[in-house]
C-alpha cells in the first residue's frame, strides 16, 4: 500500500515538475525566433567580466564603451549607430563558445573580444564557420597560426613580442642566465614556451622553470626556488592579481635579479596592486597610456574621466577595436562582414586619417598587427617609457 | 483514477509535447541551452541518485563528466565509432566511480566529501599535466558530432533531439532502478546504515554500487557533452563544476526524482533570465539561490510536494488495528 503511494505521488510530482520545466524553458527571453531592430549596426562584444579574466575584460569593455559612446554622439558609422551589447563569458571557454552561438542567432557585422586566448581559440572556430570578422584580445601564438581569415589581433601575439623581449634580456641586460615564472593557463604555457624557444635561440639560459596556479595566492615557495636558481634575470609570465602577488612576495624575500615582464607586469593594475614593489620591473609594453605618444596619453586621461580608473593595455585594445571598425567600414562603404575581413588584410591605418585608432597599425595576411612598442619601466610607482621600438616592418 | 493523478499526465504530455516542439520556436542558441541542460541533467540524475537517494556525498561528479568527455573525444578523434566510445565512457567511469567508492565504506559526510575533491584535483591535474594524451591545457578543439543510425547530429536540433532521447533513456533507467530492490537498498543506505544491515541489505556492495551508477551517468553525460560543446579543456572540469552539478541536485531537491530536472534549469536558464541586469545577474543570482534554499531547504520539488500536500492532501490511512484518530501513514518525498 505504501509502496504504491509513493508510487502514485512520484509520478504526480514528476509530470507536475516537467510541465513547469518545459514551460520555463520556452519562456526565454531572447530565446525565441524573432527579428532584432536593424537601424543600428550589432557589433557584440563577448568578453571577461567576471572570474580569472576580470580585470583585463573590464578594461576591454571600458575601452570599448568609451569609442561607442564617441561614436554614436557623432552620429555612428555611415549613418547608423552602433549597438554593442557586453555578454560575460565568465572566463570559461565553453560559455564563451555558447555566448558567440547566442549572438550569431542576431548575424552580427563584426564580434568583439574576448580577451583570453583559450576561448579566442574555441570562439574563432564559429566566426569562421559564419564568416564574420572577430576582433580579440588574445595573444596566444596558435591564434593567427590557424589560418583562419576572419580573425584579427588588437595587439601583438607572443610570437611577436617575445623575440622583442629575449633581444632586450640580450642586449640591454646582458644577462647570460634567466629564470622563468609562468602562470599554467594557455595565455601563460603559450608565452612561456614562446619565451623558451627564443632564449635557446641567443644561448641564454634558462635555469629556473617554475609553472604556477592561476588564482595562485601564494607565491612563497616559488620564489625560494628562484633564489636558489641565482638567474641574472627574471622572467614572469601571470595575469595582472598574480603578477602583483608574486612582486610583494619577491621584494619581501629580496628575490635577486632584474625582474622582467611582457606589457602585463608592467601594467596599469599591477603597479597599483604591487604598489612599492613593482618600483624596478623592466620589460615590453605593447600599449601604454604613460607612452610618450599625444594621442595615447589622451586616451588615458579621457578613460580617467569617464572611470574614474586608470586604463591598461587592453583598454586601449578594446578602444582601437571600435575605430579599426569605423576605418575598415568607411574603407568599403558598406556593411558587408566578409568585405570587411578581406578588407582589413594587409591594410595599414593611420591617426592623422583616423584619430581613434591612435598609433599606426598594419594587419598582415593572418590578422596578426604591426604596430610601435616601448621598452618600459616602473619607477616610482610610475610605468616609465625608455624607448620606442619601431614597427617591425619598418 | 484521481483528480490530481489525471492532472500530472496531462501535464507529462503538455511537457513532453513543448520539449518535442521547442526546436520549432527557439532559435539556434535557445536550441543549443535545451541540449546542455538535457546533458546536465543526465550528470545531474546519477548525483542525485549518489547523494539524493544513497545519502554519500560527492564533489568529484564534474570529474567524471570530464572523464567520460576526454575520453569519447580521444577515442573518436583515432578512430572508434561513436556509440561505442559512449558506452566506454560509461563503463570507464563506473569502474573509476567502483573504486572511488571504497573510501566511502570508511569514512563520511563531509570527511568523504574532503575525498571526492581530491580526487577533482586529481583529475584535473592529470587531464591538465598529461599534455602527451590530453594536449595539456590547450584543450582539446573541433570535437566532431556524431551520426547515429544514418542521421547526422550536427545541427544543433539534431543533437537535440539526439541528447533528449538519450535524456528519456537515461530518466527511464533511473526510474527503474529506484523501483527496483536497488532503489529500496539505496534508500535504506541513506536513512540508517545499521539497520540496513541488519535487513540483509549488503551495505558494502551498494556504497559502492551508489557510487559506480551515479559515477556512470556523469561519464555517459560527459559522452555528450563533448561533441556538444565540440571543445574541451581541464578548466571546464574543475572543483567548481562539482559543486555547480552539487547545486543543481540541492535546488531541484535532493532525492526527488525530478530535482535535477529542475535544478539544471534553473543553473543553466536563470542567467539568461537576469542577463538584462548586466554585471549584477551573477550577484542577483547568487541571492535567489541563498533565498530559496532558506525558505524551501528541500529544494524546489521539495517545495512544490509542500503545496501538493495543502491542496490534494491524501485521506488519512487507518490500519485496521489502530483507533481512529491515529497517526496516517504518510507517503515518503
Amino acid at each position: 500500500m505504501m509502496h504504491t503511494l509513493r508510487l502514485r505521488a512520484l509520478s504526480r510530482r514528476t509530470a507536475l515538475g516537467a510541465l513547469v520545466a518545459a514551460a520555463g524553458l520556452l519562456a526565454l527571453p531572447g530565446l525565441s525566433t524573432g527579428a532584432r531592430a536593424a537601424d543600428d549596426v550589432f557589433i557584440p562584444n563577448i568578453v571577461e567580466l567576471s572570474g580569472a579574466g576580470a580585470v583585463s575584460g573590464t578594461n576591454w569593455r571600458d575601452g570599448i564603451i568609451l569609442a561607442v559612446e564617441e561614436l554614436n554622439a557623432k552620429g555612428g558609422i555611415l549613418g547608423k549607430k552602433l549597438n554593442v551589447p557586453h555578454l560575460d563569458t565568465q572566463s570559461d571557454a565553453s560559455i564563451a563558445r555558447a555566448q558567440v552561438q547566442k549572438v550569431m542567432d542576431d548575424k552580427p557585422y563584426v564580434i568583439l573580444g574576448p580577451v583570453f586566448s583559450g576561448s579566442v581559440l574555441v570562439t574563432m572556430t564559429q566566426a569562421q564557420q559564419n564568416e564574420i570578422p572577430e576582433i580579440v584580445g588574445g595573444e596566444a601564438a596558435a591564434i593567427t597560426q590557424k589560418g583562419n581569415p576572419f580573425v584579427f589581433r588588437t595587439s601583438f601575439g607572443q610570437q611577436a613580442s617575445m623575440p622583442k623581449i629575449a633581444n632586450y634580456i640580450r642586449d640591454g641586460l646582458k644577462a647570460k642566465s634567466v629564470a622563468v615564472l609562468w602562470v599554467n593557463n594557455d595565455f601563460g604555457k603559450g608565452g612561456r614556451d614562446n619565451f623558451m624557444k627564443e632564449m635557446q635561440a641567443r644561448d641564454i639560459k634558462v635555469v629556473a622553470d617554475v609553472s604556477t596556479e592561476s588564482g595562485q595566492v601564494d607565491f612563497a615557495a616559488d620564489v625560494v626556488k628562484l633564489k636558489n636558481a641565482n638567474a641574472d634575470a627574471v622572467f614572469v609570465y601571470t595575469n595582472e592579481e598574480e603578477s602583483a602577488r608574486f612582486l610583494k612576495e619577491a621584494r619581501k624575500q629580496s628575490l635577486k635579479g632584474a625582474m622582467i615582464g611582457e606589457t602585463t607586469l608592467l601594467s596599469q593594475k599591477v603597479i597599483e596592486l604591487a604598489g612599492d614593489a613593482a618600483n624596478g620591473v623592466k620589460g615590453h609594453v605593447g600599449l601604454s597610456a604613460d607612452a610618450p605618444v599625444a594621442s595615447l596619453n589622451e586616451f588615458g586621461q579621457k578613460f580617467k574621466k569617464r572611470f574614474n580608473y586608470a586604463n591598461d593595455h587592453n583598454a586601449i585594445k578594446g578602444y582601437t577595436a571600435i575605430y579599426m571598425i569605423k576605418a575598415v567600414t568607411e574603407k568599403i562603404g558598406k556593411f558587408d562582414s566578409q568585405a570587411f575581413a578581406k578588407a582589413l588584410h594587409g591594410m595599414t591605418i593611420t591617426p592623422d586619417k583616423e584619430p581613434g585608432i591612435l598609433m599606426e597599425a598594419t594587419w598582415d595576411q593572418n590578422g596578426d598587427i604591426d604596430r610601435a612598442s616601448f621598452l618600459g619601466e616602473v619607477v616610482n610607482g610610475q610605468q616609465k617609457i625608455v624607448e620606442v621600438l619601431p614597427k617591425i616592418g619598418k | 483514477m484521481s483528480t490530481p493523478r489525471i492532472l500530472a499526465w496531462v501535464a507529462a504530455a503538455i511537457a513532453v509535447a513543448a520539449l518535442l516542439y521547442a526546436p520549432m520556436v527557439l532559435r539556434s542558441y535557445g536550441v543549443y541551452l535545451l541540449a546542455l541542460w538535457a546533458v546536465t541533467t543526465i550528470a545531474a540524475l546519477g548525483l542525485n541518485l549518489t547523494l539524493g537517494y544513497a545519502g554519500q556525498i560527492s564533489l568529484a561528479q564534474g570529474a567524471f563528466v570530464g572523464l567520460g568527455a576526454y575520453f569519447t573525444a580521444l577515442t573518436t578523434n583515432a578512430g572508434l565509432p561513436y556509440p561505442l566510445a559512449f558506452l566506454g565512457a560509461g563503463a570507464l567511469t563506473f569502474a573509476v566511480g567502483w573504486c572511488l567508492g571504497y573510501p566511502a565504506l570508511r569514512v563520511q559526510h563531509h570527511f568523504l566529501a574532503f575525498v571526492t575533491l581530491a580526487f577533482t584535483t586529481l583529475v584535473f591535474l592529470l587531464l591538465r599535466n598529461e599534455q602527451w594524451l590530453t594536449n595539456g591545457i590547450y584543450g582539446i578543439n573541433d570535437i566532431r558530432r556524431p551520426t547515429i543510425l544514418g542521421v547526422a547530429t550536427g545541427r544543433n536540433v539534431s543533437f537535440y533531439y539526439f541528447a533528449l532521447v538519450m535524456l528519456a533513456l537515461f530518466t527511464f533507467v533511473q526510474w527503474w532502478i529506484l523501483r527496483s530492490p536497488w532503489g529500496r537498498a539505496f534508500v535504506a543506505l541513506r536513512e540508517n546504515p545499521l539497520r540496513a544491515a541488519s535487513l540483509g541489505v549488503d551495505v558494502r556492495r551498494y556504497t559502492l554500487m551508489a557510487f559506480a551508477i551515479g559515477s556512470s551517468f556523469g561519464g555517459f553525460a560527459g559522452a555528450l557533452y563533448a561533441p556538444l560543446v565540440q571543445f574541451i579543456e581541464p578548466n571546464s572540469f574543475q572543483l567548481t563544476y562539482s559543486l555547480k552539478l552539487l547545486l543543481m541536485v540541492l535546488v531541484g531537491g535532493a532525492g526527488h526524482f525530478m530535482g535535477p530536472f529542475f535544478g539544471a534549469m534553473i543553473d543553466l536558464l536563470l542567467p539568461e533570465w537576469l542577463r538584462f541586469t548586466q554585471g549584477y545577474y551573477l550577484l542577483i543570482y547568487a541571492a535567489m539561490v541563498v533565498v530559496l534554499m532558506i525558505f524551501c531547504p528541500k529544494g524546489i520539488v521539495g517545495g512544490f510536494v509542500i503545496l501538493r500536500d495543502r491542496l490534494f492532501k491524501p485521506a488519512p490511512v487507518r490500519r485496521p488495528d489502530q483507533p481512529a484518530g491515529g497517526t496516517a501513514a504518510k507517503p515518503s518525498a
